[in-house]
């Protein structure tokens, strides 16, 4: 099983994430993408460790190239989330990368090699705002990025204040 | 009518061109088309974007809008959804934001269907098949 879900920021997407976790019994894997550089960031992976403390989660800190790990066809992987993993993508060099195409394939090799897969995203782009060309262009990629997991993904969810609302496929849990 | 609206690059103009099976040349960029160009035409894009040109030129645009609506009730619209930022400091991109919100509510209202992509996926929030 794929999920995706998206949703704006702190719109409880990661709880409902772990939520879909609960049931799951084989060994459960969170591959986190945020790079712990400053307090905000050192704060929202305490806050998420938290959420996660008891559930049985073993950690995996890869911020690019996530197609480099090996998983075992039972393990069942939670990925958060793609707007960090796209952005360490796009601005490692000094020349701008696009990567939606190659991070979707890497999602898409890992989703048949596990068990299950949700992947947290999210959703940018509703603003109206004219960004600087790097922010546009990180724009452009996310959408084109999520339209392509969501297009493999068995199950797309939109997470309002915590609700699911259901996109694509069968609500998980 | 039909809208067609979302955020920035979820599959709007790919969606409106593969459902309602339209050419490049049957769908018209609001960035750039002119106010007549719209009466003829099957469908228009970026119509936010319109709608700020149209202030610019200093037209009143929702009275703009509700003439199109009038006379070409065919057209398929699509338009970001832009409203779910902060308030803009400059007074012209709030402007902007305020007019095109309203010319949103009034294309929806004379809309069949309104549809609101998201990640490539259709949400039929107006009528339509679910």
């Amino acid at each position: 099983m794929t999920v995706m879900i998206t949703g704006g920021s702190k719109c409880g997407k990661s709880s409902f994430a772990e939520r879909i976790f609960d049931n799951i019994k084989s060994s459960k894997i969170y591959l986190a993408t945020m790079k712990p550089y400053g307090e905000e960031a050192e704060k929202a992976i305490e806050r998420h460790r938290i959420l996660r403390a008891g559930k049985g989660f073993e950690t995996i800190e890869k911020y690019t190239d996530i197609s480099e790990l090996t998983f075992d066809n039972m393990d069942s992987v939670l990925l958060e989330c793609i707007g960090n993993l796209l952005a360490n993508e796009m601005f490692r060099n000094e020349e701008i990368e696009l990567c939606a195409d190659k991070i979707a394939d890497e999602i898409k090799q890992i989703s048949t090699k596990v068990n299950n897969l949700v992947i947290v995203t999210n959703q940018v782009g509703s603003d109206g705002m004219d960004y600087q060309e790097g922010t546009e262009l990180y724009i452009s990629e996310m959408g084109k990025l999520n339209q392509k997991i969501a297009s493999i993904a068995d199950t797309v969810i939109e997470c309002v204040y915590g609700i699911p609302v259901i996109l694509k496929g069968e609500k998980p849990c | 009518m039909i809208m067609i609206t979302g955020g920035a690059y979820q599959g709007k103009k790919a969606y409106a061109a593969e459902r309602f099976g339209l050419s490049p040349e049957e769908m018209i960029d609001g960035t750039y088309c002119g106010y007549t160009e719209l009466i003829n035409a099957k469908c228009v894009y970026n119509y936010h974007e319109f709608i700020k040109k149209l202030l610019k030129n200093g037209e009143d645009a929702v009275q703009y809008t509700t003439e199109l609506c009038d006379n070409n009730s065919g057209l398929i619209v699509i338009m970001d959804e832009i409203g779910s930022g902060i308030i803009p400091l400059d007074r012209e991109e709030r402007s902007w934001r305020e007019v095109t919100g309203r010319c949103g509510c009034i294309i929806a209202e004379r809309s069949d269907e309104v549809i609101r992509m998201i990640c490539g996926i259709p949400e039929m929030i107006k009528g339509g098949k679910k």
